[in-house]
């Protein structure tokens, strides 16, 4: 009994701390709007566009560094920067999608990096990199629950909508909405969330939280509503546990801790998934391969 | 105008610029391939999971570059196999690779002790480059321009009309393979020399540029080992003068002629 309560002791230590519990807290917030966008991304084929973002920011936080303004307000400034640049590029050129992303992004980075050379004493650029989640200013943390508040309001008002232009862009210019603004829109909540994720896990890990709890969502699940719940709760679980965790672990960072598990939470889904996961995929395989009149008939595409 | 020149009488300048100049031109090759097959971002992806690769290389004591070798080339076969066999769209699945190598990678490097310069992976050191990492960027380079020089017109064929290219009886999954070994062993090679911004930059604009200037695939490859080699050597003068980090003007250098051509 008592070996019993000194282990209670020993996992419960972490939450007597003000500062673990605010880094769980702020991690949660940044994860589960990360995580509900990723959705919407993933349907879009937009997965890198969190990627492009969490690296243009870079200039604008550097110019706020600069000018002594939050770096929030630097940040959004060349999200939106990015944004209406990398628009300007794919519908100006015959680039695809990738490449017009790409020139953009890695321009903007570029400028970002040899603005901060040229800074004294710079920036604390590991902090903007990897994050400092244990760390976090109140300030900090205020601003980033007051991101994703935002966020999640204006998604849960034009959800619908935002679906039908993430799923099927021509449709729903059919159906009379307005394609560009929902387009725009969009992106804009994911430059947000971008900039609310970054303060909480960092610049280069804000990228997972936008693509891995929609990628797994989307293996566990067909309906979209549900992959959006599940969506969160891989992400919200993974940020709380993995800030939990990285108290444990010598030296870790707790960005790290919180993507590895999101990760491994993928290759749980990807393996043991009811429809769409490998074993799944394997029985089907197998199934066909007993019974000759369904192969058959699944080659030329009857009954799939 | 003396002072124009000045430059070239830096030792560790001229090396630079003859660095950049190679790194560019192979990197200029690839993109071509690389944006028309709408792989772009596959440079940045692979450029992430080297990481976990190196920590383990730093745990165990093998060549840093042999473990970010594997590990990117790990992170390509892993990013075609669950496109291949999960329904995620391309980039999503190149992206869940990628961060969560990164992601290991971190945890990694944090958790052992070990020398790894994250800061130096991440900018590299143009001006201050060490002869074994000169080297081995030169080496990557020419090896891999020497590849598609041998297999450029089955790559071709390969990448944009797989369909013929079965039926004319080409191996066309293990070509696209060492298209992507190559990419791999491109990017490991040079972040350490130049940089990783840098490599991921050149793996995309040069190919962007030539997009948009040329219809053919030849005049393509000229355009873009053109401008980078203009940018290159723009890029490494211009920082020498303002006494910023190199890698970064070489890839604005790059990035305002695409900008001239939209």
């Amino acid at each position: 009994m008592l070996l019993g309560a000194d282990w209670l002791g020993v996992l419960t230590e972490p939450l007597s701390y003000q500062f673990m519990v605010k880094a769980i807290a702020v991690g949660a917030a940044a994860a589960l709007v990360c995580s509900v966008l990723s959705c919407y991304l993933a349907l879009r084929g937009w997965a890198l566009m969190g990627d492009a973002l969490a690296h243009s920011v870079l200039p604008g936080v550097v110019v706020a560094f600069i000018l002594g303004l939050p770096f929030a307000l630097g940040a959004v400034v060349a999200a939106a920067i990015a944004v209406v640049g990398i628009g300007a590029v794919r519908a100006g050129t015959r680039l695809k999608e990738d490449a017009s992303i790409g020139v953009v992004f890695t321009a903007m980075f570029a400028l970002g990096l040899l603005l901060k050379s040229k800074l004294p004493a710079g920036v604390d650029f590991q902090s903007i990199l990897l994050g400092n989640l244990l760390g976090i200013s109140d300030g900090d943390a205020l601003q980033c629950f007051a991101i994703a508040a935002a966020v999640l309001l204006v998604v849960a008002l034009t959800w619908r909508d935002l679906v039908a232009v993430s799923f099927d862009p021509a449709h729903a210019r059919a159906i009379g909405l307005p394609v560009g603004m929902l387009t725009g829109l969009l992106l804009g909540l994911t430059a947000a969330a971008t900039v609310a994720g970054l303060q909480a896990v960092g610049a280069a890990l804000v990228v997972a939280m936008l693509i891995t709890p929609g990628a797994t969502a989307c293996l566990l699940t067909d309906r979209f509503g549900r992959m959006v719940w599940i969506a969160a709760a891989v992400g919200v679980g993974s940020a709380v546990v993995g800030a939990y965790a990285s108290y444990f672990v010598r030296g870790a960072t707790t960005g790290g801790c919180i993507i590895t598990l999101q990760a491994a939470v993928f290759v749980a889904a990807l393996i043991v998934a009811p429809r769409h996961g490998l074993i799944a995929a394997r029985r089907a395989s197998l199934r066909l391969r007993a019974d000759p009149r369904a192969a058959a008939l699944a080659a030329e595409g009857v009954g799939t | 105008m003396s002072g124009v020149f000045e430059v070239l009488t830096q030792d560790f300048m001229v090396t630079a610029l003859l660095t950049a100049s190679l790194v560019g031109v192979a990197c200029a090759v690839l993109s071509c391939f690389v944006v028309l097959k709408g792989w772009s971002l596959m440079g940045d992806a692979v450029s992430h999971a080297i990481l976990p690769g190196v920590a383990v290389a730093a745990m165990v004591g093998v060549p840093l570059s042999l473990g970010a070798f594997v590990s990117g080339v790990a992170c390509v076969g892993l990013s075609g196999w669950l496109r291949n066999s999960t329904r995620l769209k391309p980039d999503t699945a190149m992206g869940v690779v990628f961060t969560g190598l990164f992601g290991l990678g971190l945890v990694l490097v944090a958790a052992t002790p070990s020398d790894v310069h994250l800061k130096h992976i991440l900018y590299g050191n143009l001006l201050g480059i060490e002869r074994a990492e000169l080297v081995q960027a030169v080496a990557a380079c020419v090896g891999s321009l020497v590849v598609l020089a041998l297999l450029g017109r089955d790559v071709r064929l390969v990448c944009f009309d797989p369909a013929h290219a079965r039926v004319i009886g080409l191996p066309a999954g293990l070509l696209q393979f060492v298209l992507l070994a190559v990419l791999s062993a491109t990017v490991v090679a040079s972040i350490q020399a130049v940089g990783l911004i840098l490599v991921v930059a050149m793996l995309i604009t040069p190919g962007a540029i030539g997009v948009m200037m040329a219809d053919r695939f030849g005049p393509m490859l000229a355009w873009a080992a053109g401008s980078t080699l203009a940018a290159s050597v723009a890029g490494t003068f211009v920082s020498y003068w303002v006494d910023g980090a190199t890698g970064p003007c070489i890839v604005l250098a790059l990035a305002a002629p695409f900008a001239a051509t939209t």
